[in-house]
């Protein structure tokens, strides 16, 4: 064997310990999953295990939990688009002259790094129903009844959504930030010269120019939302009455609270799918529906 | 002109100076709260800043019964080994993917690709059953060896690596040297600000992860920092500095990094998602 064709092998050699790995942790689990949905597999060692076909997948139809759950983390997505707003928002001002620009751009940042859980706890203070200084804010300013927050069912959602906008925004705004570095100087200062306001500008320049990365964004954020654990399961658990309950928490919930390893194996298939559709979106939707 | 683009600019960092403030209020109240008495935390209008330093919520954190120190262990040695693991297998396999041409690779590549977005729920049962048959379910090893793998690493070194120049391993080949040399001696070395990068960010990854060690471990002796955090909490459910406390300490790691690496940080988000 000539020296050139054996250094190519050694090609394996340098991607075999990353493949076993990833054969064993992701790729095999997730056949295994496949296989598990079609199961009534209950407890870590599946007693009385049998196939039964399609069942699980019927259940999931005349489970209200899992309709509920479904519709959660729909209504959950809300702060996809408030965080990539928001952090379009941030970036484009610290993009202009601003004095302190690298403290503020890492006031903004570092909650993204903290984990979800510890801040969560902070949040579930400042959301005190009675005594939090965000409702006796509102109450100072003439809200008489402000809402309950965390402990409500009306509202625990909308809690939730506020957090997670205030969590993952900073990520959204240096995203945009390094991207706006790229908008060509000389197309801003054209526009500028044709009179343009710098309204019209960020309108007809700078928006069109970071559409995909907007568009991405959106995509990343909506595929985050359903694998959102976390911070839900550490502040509310999903309660309380189910309210606040998303598929992840579902599928956790259905596994190691219910034992019931094959059905929670159907909705984690059903969660996969969804992210699975949402990631060919991304793939074929960046050209069509993102115009330069 | 010129005093008009001024005053603009003044404006503006005020704006963002007070919009920076409230994205930080929750970790400042966080860290002011760990502080204060129990009477103190919600008084009305707030009152920032403890009246004086109450470090009790700290020592009932650190040396009470549940301990911070025997999480911070087991944090510190889960996310050193799960780092360690993912930047050798990792830069070993970015390097075979993107340097040399074997049969298979785009196919298995690919293969990557779409592990990559398996949710991380959708493996929670399947590994549950895998572990328990493997008798490392509750153990640390649940958590360390698939630390050891991560895909958007590959990803992320393999980026790097095929952004240098095909002379570089040209001209090592006429020198006699094999793959090996290459990546060890050339390769590596040059890549150390992209190991670094993805290093700061794995750590942060491995510290804040709460699900795993939800599912996979239930000895209280074994929990890590989050999952201990969650404990703590449970059972301090109306001890607010005391709830506080717990949480400012699960996050001064994250802080220190962040502090020490931030360029880093952001320049490896940047360009691991927007490049890729």
């Amino acid at each position: 064997m000539s020296w050139m064709k054996r250094q190519r092998l050694i090609g394996y050699l340098f991607v075999l310990p990353s493949v076993l790995g990833v054969t064993v942790f992701f790729l095999l689990p997730l056949l295994f999953s496949f296989g598990l949905a079609f199961t009534n597999w209950l407890g870590p060692a599946g007693r009385g295990l049998k196939f039964t076909g399609l069942a699980n997948f019927q259940r999931l139809f005349s489970d209200e939990i899992f309709l509920k759950a479904l519709g959660s983390n729909i209504l959950y997505l809300l702060h996809v688009p408030m965080s990539v707003a928001l952090g379009f928002l941030a970036a484009s001002a610290l993009n202009q002259k601003v004095y302190a620009r690298n403290a503020l751009r890492a006031s903004f940042f570092l909650p993204y790094l903290i984990s979800a859980i510890a801040i969560g706890f902070s949040w579930m203070l400042l959301f005190h129903p009675t005594q939090g200084p965000i409702n006796h804010l509102l109450r100072s300013i003439g809200v008489a009844k402000p809402p309950n927050w965390l402990a409500s069912t009306s509202s625990a959602m909308s809690a939730i959504i506020i957090i997670s906008t205030w969590h993952s925004l900073g990520f959204n705004m240096i995203i945009f930030l390094a991207v706006l570095q790229d908008v060509p100087r000389e197309l801003k200062e054209a526009a500028a010269i044709d009179g343009a306001s710098s309204w019209q500008i960020t309108r007809h320049v700078t928006l069109p120019f970071i559409s995909p990365i907007t568009f991405f964004l959106l995509v990343i954020g909506t595929m985050n939302a359903f694998k959102s654990f976390g911070l839900i399961q550490a502040v509310t658990g999903g309660g309380p009455a189910n309210s606040t309950l998303t598929l992840p928490l579902y599928v956790y919930r259905t596994a190691f609270r219910y034992y019931e390893l094959g059905y929670a194996s159907t909705i984690a298939i059903i969660l996969f799918l969804i992210i699975f559709a949402f990631t060919v979106v991304q793939w074929y939707g960046q050209k069509k529906w993102v115009h330069y | 002109m010129r005093s008009q683009s001024a005053a603009r600019r003044v404006l503006v960092t005020v704006i963002m100076v007070l919009a920076g403030f409230v994205m930080l209020i929750p970790l400042f109240w966080m860290i002011s709260t760990s502080f204060k008495t129990q009477a103190e935390v919600f008084s009305w209008p707030v009152q920032w800043l403890p009246s004086r330093l109450n470090w009790a919520a700290h020592e009932k954190v650190w040396f009470g019964r549940l301990s911070f120190v025997n999480y911070y262990k087991n944090s510190l040695k889960i996310t050193m080994l799960s780092v360690a693991g993912a930047l050798c297998f990792g830069a070993m396999a970015a390097y075979g993917f993107a340097r040399i041409e074997f049969r298979g690779r785009d196919l298995l590549f690919g293969l990557y690709l779409v592990m990559m977005m398996v949710p991380p729920q959708v493996l929670f049962v399947p590994k549950f059953i895998m572990f328990d048959w493997a008798n490392i379910y509750n153990t640390h090893w649940a958590l360390i060896l698939p630390g050891m793998f991560t895909i958007i690493g590959v990803f992320y070194m393999r980026q790097y690596f095929l952004t240098l120049p095909k002379e570089l391993q040209e001209a090592a080949f006429i020198d006699g040297a094999g793959h090996f040399t290459i990546f060890t001696r050339i390769f590596l070395p040059l890549a150390k600000p992209t190991l670094v990068t993805f290093g700061i960010l794995d750590f942060t990854w491995n510290w804040n992860n709460y699900e795993d060690a939800l599912v996979f471990l239930i000895s209280e002796k074994l929990f890590t920092v989050p999952l201990g955090l969650n404990n703590f909490i449970l059972e301090h459910s109306i001890d607010y500095p005391g709830m506080m406390a717990a949480a400012t300490a699960s996050i001064i790691p994250i802080v220190f990094v962040f502090l020490l690496g931030q360029r880093y940080i952001i320049e490896g988000l940047v360009s691991s998602s927007v490049k890729g």
